[in-house]
């Protein structure tokens, strides 16, 4: 087990570098100038300011070279300074990330404690009206763009009905909360904010159940189908059969077979959660990753890009990680083959 | 029954429950309802899209555009300023009077002595030496504008003197800009702050200065987080009254629906981002209104001179057609919601000659039959085909590929063919700047309201972009221009650079729009300004 999970977490290392490296090639051949993007009209007209810039970031340097210095820092945990907010990538990251991740979260636990149990009605009672309205929602959740169903949402439930609070983390005249987590439902707690929880918690509920609906449209479709696959094995019959009680067939006989596909496909959503909020996150305003690194594919900012394709490699590394060590606590064989 | 912005909270907390919406909503933890009434009444709240690339510091000395200017002239204030709508008269601010220095070389400026900063202390002629100095030598981007400050004099504790490097070109105009605010000379020292000579590798201070201010401007930074939200406080120095608000907090919200949106909650005051359709959308809303105000910020039109790049475009004639073929009005009727003036060239309107008395006389309009017959003497009378780039972005609420669509289906009228190259905004700059696309749409935003720094744009950087051969005359008008005292002379010299650039053909100037921003009518004397930074912050009060 050991030495499994060591050769996974090497070749994930491995395999993140070269993502870096892939990224590196691709950014440096696009004919844009990362130091135009970012001076002004007549800075960028003056030769000493521009080469000033260029010799900041080290981009007068030979491209092996500065993929070498990109190494060089990365082993001392240093990822740069972007350029375009002039600050090391890491703080930026560290800034940005808990806003998504918790967004993220909530989506994600949202859409597994919706669609899981959405999907297994909708398999024992196939064809009911369960079913059919589970099939509606998968439907609805799964076709709509995301950027349409935000706005809408906020339109009605923000707009209209004024029942939820506006975009951003926060109320505007709410200070922030003491970052310690940079998780506002966490650091408000542990702060004694109990009014800037309640705030933060309610600007979550409209972008979470956004971000959820597409993936609750997945994990739905995926449980009924994988369910119902299994609920037509042998061994389920058999257990019929032998005269066990139908829900102790289902939980204890098929869910756990019927969850390896779900568990695989919720791994990829969650990871997809975290790195690709991008529209969710600018109808909201919401300060996270996903804006962050849109902005720096615009402007080019070589430093951030690097950085943040290491980050997402390494979330989707270990999400795949814990997907294939979760299929030994499902089913233990895996462990034995 | 408790009211919230004039709904009753039970009747929502009813229809919360009827629809099933989550605990969290229900416990009665939506805006406004956990603060204090007073609170928000003493808080201006704007709403804003402060994602611009610019948009990195509010340090005087290293700020870039687009919306940084904005804080920057609240927190630190300037020695002379233009007043909204008034770009011709420099008015006293830290300084209550100015004129020549006795060898006629500079000028010498009188401070105030009732100035204090928001540690208490007293402005002097020293901090002043110091920042202006500091913009210099530090020589990030600001620097670049004020290009023509020389030597900073203290003469006494509020006497200063401040010399151009050349008495030829102006300064005073540039001495507006928020760039050259002043802060206090103590306190920035002593967190890394220099001003010295070699400042650009001795000053450390540039992550600090974005989070506090140091200035004797109305408000005070209190946070700056990029794509978050900008929060100031009231300055309890200030010396010219009290300001409005106890809090102006700029909230960055990136898209004009959820702006318009929470303009009508009452969740922000102000909002800066709206279409033009948006803007009629609230035009009889009985607690909305519209503040307007014109910019000198335009949308311009470059076209290439290069053979390499199109042989066509590199004759003069073609490019005149392009000018007169294309329907300018109806760009601002259509796109800008009709409102919008037009300069005759490259320096805006209602500066450096660009009276309406010039303009209508010179500048190019739609006129089909000319741009045929100047099609006919480039050896093109069928038309011809070139590219036209331009970026994602949007001016004054109508977006690039919008405009560039218009002037397309224009100029296919009299047989030209634009062939459209959408683009990034990192590689437009790019390919611009380097001076390889055939032409571009793009905006121009203002530096200081200083008729020169258009020209010398127009006749240094621009004109490589575009592979113009600027003539010595033309250097020579606007030199003569620039160190000119006399106004109407002044004026003249700057009509008759323009018109080289008219007949050039190299540089079309679209449309100079009318910035409009819609703000609750709880909120008072919110004036916009043309001058560079965006609002007057200072201004507003609660009705």
């Amino acid at each position: 087990m050991l030495s499994y999970l060591l050769n996974r977490l090497i070749t994930a290392a491995g395999l993140a570098l070269f993502a870096t490296l892939v990224v590196f090639l691709i950014a440096s051949l696009v004919p844009g100038d990362p130091i135009l993007a970012v001076l002004g009209d007549l800075a960028a007209s003056k030769p000493e300011i521009v080469a000033e810039y260029r010799a900041r970031w080290g981009l007068d340097l030979p491209l092996w070279q500065q993929y070498l210095i990109f190494l060089q820092r990365l082993f001392q945990g240093d990822l740069g300074i972007s350029i375009s907010t002039g600050r090391p990538v890491l703080t930026d990251i560290a800034q940005y990330a808990p806003a998504t991740v918790e967004l993220g979260t909530i989506a994600f636990g949202l859409s597994l404690l919706i669609g899981i149990p959405l999907g297994i009605m909708a398999a024992i009672w196939r064809d009911s009206w369960v079913d059919h309205a589970a099939r509606f929602i998968s439907l609805v959740g799964v076709s709509s763009p995301v950027f349409w169903l935000a706005f809408i949402a906020l339109t009605v439930f923000y707009g209209w009905l004024q029942i939820a609070p506006g975009p951003g983390r926060l109320d505007p005249i709410d200070f922030p909360p003491a970052s310690m987590t940079g998780f506002f439902l966490i650091d408000t707690l542990l702060a004694g904010q109990w009014d800037t929880f309640k705030t933060a918690l309610a600007h979550l509920v409209l972008p979470s159940l956004v971000l959820c609906a597409a993936t609750l449209g997945l994990i739905t479709r995926m449980t009924r189908a994988s369910m119902l696959e299994t609920l037509g094995q042998d061994y389920v019959r058999v257990a019929h059969a032998k005269g066990m009680k139908h829900r102790a067939v289902i939980i204890s006989h098929a869910l756990p077979n019927a969850l390896i596909p779900v568990i695989t496909l919720a791994g990829l959503a969650y990871a997809n959660l975290l790195t690709g909020t991008i529209m969710t996150e600018t109808i909201f305003s919401w300060p996270g990753l996903g804006r962050y690194t849109f902005r720096s594919a615009l402007s080019l900012d070589l430093p951030a890009i690097m950085g943040m394709t290491l980050i997402f490699a390494i979330v989707y590394l270990i999400i795949n990680l814990l997907v294939d060590l979760s299929y030994a606590i499902v089913d233990p064989r895996v462990l034995k083959r | 029954m408790k009211h919230v912005n004039g709904k009753p909270v039970a009747m929502r907390r009813r229809v919360l429950k009827l629809i099933g919406m989550g605990g969290a909503a229900a416990t009665g933890a939506w805006p406004g309802m956990n603060l204090s009434a007073q609170t928000r009444n003493a808080t201006l709240v704007i709403g804003l899209d402060i994602s611009d690339a610019g948009a990195i510091t509010p340090d005087p000395a290293r700020m870039n555009f687009y919306t940084p200017p904005l804080t920057t002239r609240t927190v630190y204030e300037t020695l002379i300023t233009l007043a909204p709508g008034d770009y011709q008269t420099l008015r006293p601010l830290l300084a209550r009077e100015w004129d020549r220095t006795p060898d006629g070389q500079g000028f010498r400026f009188k401070l105030r002595d009732n100035v204090k900063f928001v540690s208490g202390a007293p402005l002097t002629a020293e901090d002043v030496k110091f920042s202006l100095d500091r913009l210099v030598n530090v020589k990030d981007q600001p620097s670049a504008y004020a290009d023509n400050l020389g030597r900073v004099a203290v003469v006494d504790p509020l006497t200063v003197d401040i010399f151009p490097k050349s008495v030829d070109l102006p300064l005073l105009t540039i001495l507006t800009a928020p760039s050259c605010g002043i802060y206090e000379k103590k306190i920035a020292l002593a967190n890394g702050a220099s001003a010295a000579e070699d400042a650009k590798t001795a000053d450390k201070a540039a992550q600090w200065f974005g989070t506090t201010s140091i200035g004797t401007g109305p408000y005070k930074l209190v946070t700056w987080e990029r794509n978050v939200q900008i929060t100031m406080v009231r300055n309890p120095h200030y010396w010219n009254g009290t300001p409005g608000f106890e809090r102006v907090v700029i909230r960055h919200l990136g898209d004009g629906g959820a702006q318009l949106l929470a303009l009508k909650r009452g969740d922000i005051d102000v909002a800066f981002n709206l279409s033009p359709e948006q803007l009629a959308s609230i035009a009889n809303a009985p607690d909305l209104a519209i503040a307007a105000e014109p910019t000198f910020d335009y949308l311009y039109f470059a076209i290439t001179s290069s053979p390499e790049l199109n042989p066509v475009l590199a004759k003069k004639e073609a490019r005149q057609a392009i000018a007169w073929a294309l329907d300018y009005d109806g760009i601002r009727d259509a796109l800008f919601g009709g409102v919008g003036v037009r300069p005759a060239s490259f320096i805006p309107y209602g500066i450096g000659g660009s009276s309406k008395a010039f303009v209508e006389g010179a500048r190019y309009a739609l006129n089909p039959a000319k741009a045929k017959e100047m099609l006919a003497k480039a050896g093109v009378p069928d038309g011809f085909e070139f590219e036209m780039a331009y970026g994602t972005a949007a001016m004054a609420g109508a977006s690039f590929p919008v405009i560039a669509q218009k002037m397309q289906s224009d100029l296919a009228k009299v047989g030209i063919k634009a062939v459209l190259k959408p683009m990034d905004y990192a590689n437009l700059r790019t390919v611009y700047y380097q001076g390889k696309a055939s032409s571009v749409v793009l905006s121009w935003n203002l530096n200081a309201v200083e008729p020169w720094l258009w020209g010398s744009a127009a006749v240094d950087r621009v004109a490589k972009r575009v592979h113009w051969n600027v003539p010595q005359e033309a250097r020579t008008a606007l030199s003569q221009a620039a160190a000119e005292r006399d106004k109407p002379k002044q004026d003249q010299l700057y009509q008759n650079f323009q018109k080289t650039l008219i007949d050039q053909a190299n540089l079309i100037v679209l449309l100079q729009p009318v910035y409009r921003v819609a703000y609750r009518k709880r909120i008072k004397d919110f004036r916009l300004t043309g001058a560079g930074w965006m609002a007057e912050i200072g201004m507003a009060k609660p009705a």
